[in-house]
């Protein structure tokens, strides 16, 4: 009896079957649990974005060489004095003239060269971003700076170098104070203050192994314009003369002609370039007047252009001075509205308790977190993912990033506005001490930053999450999607069982090709959404039209080509079996791959896109399957499918964030063209990835949705 | 009441046959170099000069503190009399004329900055990228290439005391070197086997100031060897205070503190290695100094400190003047050194040639001797004398008034 069995086995299966690899086992086994995977998968993945907060290390100074506070400050009263006199006579000149703006540039010019250090003016035309769908992504010396734009909008900023006295001059620190030669703000000539007393000590000190560079940037056209066309033009030097001459022939049609401008100084003032070393890292210093702090505080910006931050040694090293020297409140940006929900609050309380109980369980698990510090440390982390994903730097410091240079603003606010001379005179001297101090711990590199981390996540001044960390949560979000991809085709190529038939054996051999009719519907889906990236660089050419006038044409172009394409590409066939399966195995790859490329352009947008896209995908299903079924389960699937397709749609989801950050109350249409307009003209990522991958995914989510089968 | 010299004692004595006694003397005297010539054991040669090497073996600025260490003690045996071509300063880094040096051409231990340890007398005879493993075992083992000139090698013998004094940053059983080399434990132990072999030294004191610096002498077993390191296993060596003026640590703990011994002690002092070594505070320091004496065999209370550290050492009086060489009967060039007796086979020819010329000055003595002993009494003859000044003293006194 058992041996005709035996025989009736060995005639079902090949004679000789190789026993596949554990990892392929492992492999069919996850295939065909892929449901159950991709429950605790993105739950778990939810969970440890929530838990990112608790897992936070504190920060340190990875770099021996930096030896941030270890020399004792040299500032002096001196310094200051002469930088207030600075201060004065840049204030008491009248602001109504035509010509103070040129009369405040000379004051400073005269200063700077009486201090004998070199002192240049640069010239730039300020011009306005726009979008440039191949600019994405290339080196910042793109060609649009040197086309010849109008006399009207130009800057002068003025630079003043300090050569190392005992070194080879091949490296340089980088001082920014943004300033408005034509306007009166006390700030920002609080600002300079700050800005010369440091400069005019380190012209006198002797342990500078690199140069000093101070730029005072013309601020009337906006900091950030003025700060990038200077690092243009000292990283790229221009060798025809056509576009200098232009700018020069702008500059003599104004009676502004630098280069024959006396020299009242110690040394001369020249017209042309000057340049010192490779830039090690560079601070923006600004002061800012904030109502109703309770002491002097800086808030430090770091996020440049996509995402891009600077090495966590230089936020480090301020961080400690600021805090352990000059005793300042460091910031950096959260979300306070995150602070008013009241879910975070218990679920810190919940992770405070479960740390505590872990805590006494076993005393070497110290994961807790007090409550405060968890919510803090989530708007902190919120606000940080954000900036990150949106791309766009806070700063001019962004312009440093695009050169890769390490580059922070440092906004120092006072408690109150200054008018007594003694108390402002010690503000300058903590800021100033502050710069002075970051100056000589970078001055003591050796190379560039390079010890510390350059991709992690702020959860407060001193606190960070490192990419090892946080890709984990990302990880986990992301890997059912082959899985659930990978079982959704083996259900739709399933052969039939009961199919004896010889012929349709043959037709088995060839379904495997049924998928290649959802890759076509993909791809089409996918090439509109480039055509819709693109359909704003022809619209923003559209002369006097409003934003919302912009969204509306952009809206309706896409929905039409969107149509066009369906009608196209209709496949004449009745549906078969399986398709809308293929379609969202094929839909769910897409997105798989569109958010690894991303998490590698720029993690924060993936990280914030994995939330919205892979639930979108995973619960996608016909809405007419889940109708005729009606149950408890079809229909909470139905309604979250609707509200999850709803969010998800880019504007919508723009304008409920909105709304809940800001209320409901005034919307505009053409707030959503504004945003993705900064988005574009920051060149940032994110703009690509909404375009290329989200739009179209969310579109393929809605065709599964509404498949008829 | 009166002492004399062994040797002259004997030969007044013995006046007659001088010859035959300065025989006896040589062999009395020199026994024991003349033992070591066979070349069987150092142990009974004689300490006849000193040799330091210092080695600095880290780079960078935020390393001063491992420059000022080595050029402190640069100074220290300098001053306690070991001359400069005896010294091979290993230097891996110039931090006096760093750009970041606030004081330019200046090297401080100390923040109160009496010291310029970077005057000008330094003698750097390893600089820079030239400070390498390969380097370092060459300058010990001996085994240049010829182009070396001599004041960049380690000339010493078997009479030879060594200090060997290493910098830098280590962990178990490796000492890095510039950042991207290390010297291990097996590598030093083979190079003074290598030396022990070549009869390099007689005596070599190894001093270490590193983190975990105990576990480089674990692969010592050269005899002869004394080891001092600043850390046990598994410790740190701290620095001992920052120079907030210059921006750095300037010195580290364990050589601050063997500095601070050695200030208070001049070329002619006779404090000895066990108060060296028991001066080393672990409170002071936060770590554990260590010794490693079993390899050495004298008792450490019984040796001075300015056997390794300075160049003091036993002197023997020789009747020999240049005079006195019957060059035909000595084959060798005579060598004097500077704080040393001659070498050794030299010394041997001088003593056998007393016994055919004998030196003038011994004559006079002799002579003189010879007379005093006619004098009967001596003590009588003293005392006249003295009562024979009293008047000349009223004399002078009377006339000065």
């Amino acid at each position: 009896m058992a041996k005709v069995e035996k025989k009736e086995v060995a005639a079902a299966t090949p004679p000789w079957k190789p026993k596949p690899r554990p990892i392929v086992r492992l492999g069919i086994v996850l295939i065909s649990h892929s449901l159950l995977v991709s429950v605790v998968c993105c739950t778990a993945g939810i969970v440890a974005l929530f838990l990112l907060p608790m897992l936070a290390k504190n920060t340190y100074i990875s770099e021996n060489a930096l030896m941030p506070g270890s020399a004792s400050s040299m500032l002096s009263n001196h310094d200051i004095s002469e930088a207030e006199r600075l201060a004065k006579d840049l204030t008491s000149l009248n602001s109504g003239a035509a010509d103070a703006g040129i009369e405040r540039r000379r004051v400073l010019a005269k200063y700077l060269s009486d201090l004998g250090v070199e002192v240049g003016y640069h010239k730039f035309q300020s011009h306005q971003n726009q979008f440039h769908p191949l600019h994405f992504f290339s080196s910042p010396d793109s060609g649009l700076s040197r086309e010849n734009g109008s006399c009207s909008s130009y800057g002068i900023n003025v630079v003043g170098i300090i050569r190392a006295p005992q070194a080879d001059g091949k490296e340089a620190i980088v001082l920014v104070t943004p300033f408005n030669f034509r306007k009166n703000s006390s700030s920002e000539a609080l600002s300079i203050s700050i800005g010369y007393a440091v400069f005019s000590l380190l012209s006198r000190v002797s342990w500078l192994a690199k140069d000093i560079i101070w730029l005072v940037a013309d601020s009337q056209y906006g900091e950030y314009a003025s700060v990038a066309s200077w690092l243009r033009d000292y990283h790229i030097p221009v060798f025809s003369a056509s576009s200098s001459h232009n700018a020069d022939s702008c500059f003599e049609g104004n009676n502004i002609n630098l280069s024959r401008e006396e020299s009242p100084g110690r040394t001369e003032i020249s017209s042309g370039f000057r340049r010192a070393g490779t830039m090690a890292a560079a601070l923006v210093l600004k002061v800012t007047d904030v109502k109703g702090q309770l002491e002097d505080t800086l808030s430090v910006y770091a996020e440049a252009s996509n995402g891009q931050m600077p090495n966590l040694d230089l936020i480090n090293v301020v961080n400690y001075l600021a805090v352990h020297r000059q005793g300042l409140r460091v910031k950096v940006e959260k979300f306070l509205s995150v602070l008013t929900w009241e879910w975070i609050w218990v679920l810190g309380d919940t992770l405070n308790f479960i740390g505590k109980v872990a805590g006494s369980l076993n005393p070497e698990w110290k994961f807790g977190i007090s409550t405060p510090d968890y919510v803090e440390g989530t708007a902190t982390l919120a606000s940080s993912l954000y900036r990150q994903a949106l791309g766009i730097p806070t700063g001019p410091h962004g312009a440093f990033r695009d050169f890769q240079v390490d580059a922070i603003t440092l906004e120092i606010s006072p408690k109150v506005v200054y008018t007594n001379q003694g108390r402002r005179n010690e503000f300058i001297l903590r800021s100033a001490r502050l710069i002075e101090g970051v100056v000589r711990s970078v001055n003591n590199l050796l190379e560039k930053f390079h010890q510390s981390f350059f991709l992690y996540l702020l959860t407060s001044p001193a606190k960070f999450v490192s990419v090892g960390v946080y890709m984990i949560g990302f990880a986990l979000l992301v890997a059912p999607l082959p899985l659930v991809a990978a079982s959704l085709y083996v259900d739709a190529n399933k052969p039939e069982p009961s199919s004896q038939d010889p012929k349709q054996k043959l037709q088995i051999n060839f379904k495997p090709w049924k998928w290649l009719s959802a890759a076509k519907q993909v791809f089409t889906v996918h090439a509109w959404g480039v055509f819709v990236s693109l359909l704003p660089y022809f619209i923003s050419q559209i002369p006097n039209s409003t934003p919302a006038a912009h969204s509306i044409i952009w809206f309706s172009l896409s929905t039409f080509g969107l149509l066009v394409l369906y009608l196209i590409t209709k496949s004449p066939s009745k549906p078969q079996k399986g398709k809308w399966e293929n379609l969202k195995s094929l839909t769910i790859s897409a997105v798989f791959i569109g958010l690894l490329l991303m998490s590698v352009v720029n993690f924060a947008t993936a990280q914030i896109g994995a939330l919205v896209l892979v639930p979108a995908c995973l619960l996608a299903q016909p809405l007419k399957l889940d109708i005729r079924t009606a149950s408890l389960k079809t229909f909470l699937r139905i309604a979250t499918n609707v509200f999850i397709s709803f969010v998800a749609f880019p504007p919508a989801g723009f304008f409920i964030l909105k709304g809940v950050n800001e209320g409901f109350g005034n919307m505009d249409v053409g707030e959503f063209w504004t945003w993705l307009e900064s988005l574009w003209a920051w060149n940032s990522a994110t703009y690509i990835y909404i375009g290329m991958v989200h739009l179209p995914c969310w579109v393929l989510c809605l065709q599964i949705l509404l498949h008829s089968c | 009441m009166r002492s004399k010299l062994p040797d002259a004692a004997s030969s007044r004595k013995m006046a007659a046959s001088s010859a035959v006694v300065a025989i006896l003397a040589s062999i009395w005297l020199c026994s024991s170099i003349a033992a070591d010539a066979s070349g069987s054991s150092s142990e009974t040669t004689m300490h006849t000069n000193n040799w330091a090497v210092l080695v600095c073996t880290s780079r960078f600025w935020f390393n001063y503190r491992h420059m000022a260490n080595t050029l402190s003690l640069y100074r220290t045996v300098k001053r306690l009399g070991i001359p400069d071509e005896r010294i091979i300063l290993m230097l891996a880094d110039d931090m006096a004329c760093n750009s970041r040096n606030k004081y330019p051409a200046q090297v401080f231990n100390n923040e109160n900055h009496w010291l310029n340890l970077y005057g000008d007398n330094v003698e750097v005879d390893y600089r820079g990228y030239e400070v390498t493993v390969e380097n370092f075992l060459r300058v010990l083992t001996g085994r240049h290439e010829s182009a070396v000139p001599r004041s960049k090698r380690l000339l010493s013998d078997e009479g030879s005391h060594i200090l060997l004094y290493m910098t830098g940053h280590g962990g178990d059983e490796f000492l890095k070197f510039q950042d991207s080399e290390e010297l291990q434990s097996h590598d030093l132990a083979d190079a003074v086997k290598q030396m022990k072999e070549k009869h390099r030294f007689k005596e070599l004191l190894i001093m270490v100031d590193t983190c975990q610096a105990a576990t480089l002498f674990n692969q010592l077993h050269s005899p002869g060897v004394l080891a001092i390191a600043s850390s046990m296993k598994g410790e740190n060596s701290y620095s001992h205070h920052l120079d907030s003026d210059v921006g750095v640590s300037v010195v580290d703990r364990f050589t601050f503190y063997t500095l601070a011994f050695f200030e208070r002690l001049n070329m002619y002092d006779n404090a000895s290695l066990s108060r060296l070594f028991n001066s080393y505070d672990p409170n002071l320091l936060m770590s554990n100094a260590y010794y490693r004496t079993d390899l050495y065999q004298r008792n450490l209370q019984e040796v001075p400190v300015t056997n390794f550290f300075g160049s003091v050492m036993e002197t023997v009086h020789t009747d020999s003047a240049y005079r006195a060489f019957p060059q035909k009967n000595t084959p060798r060039e005579t060598r004097i050194r500077t704080g040393n007796t001659a070498e050794d086979d030299s010394r041997r020819s001088i003593l056998t040639d007393m016994t055919k010329a004998e030196c003038p000055f011994t004559r006079i003595v002799s002579s003189l001797e010879s007379k005093m002993e006619t004098v009967g009494n001596l003590d009588s003859l003293v005392n006249y004398g003295l009562v024979m000044i009293l008047p000349v003293l009223v004399v002078s006194v009377w006339l000065s008034t």
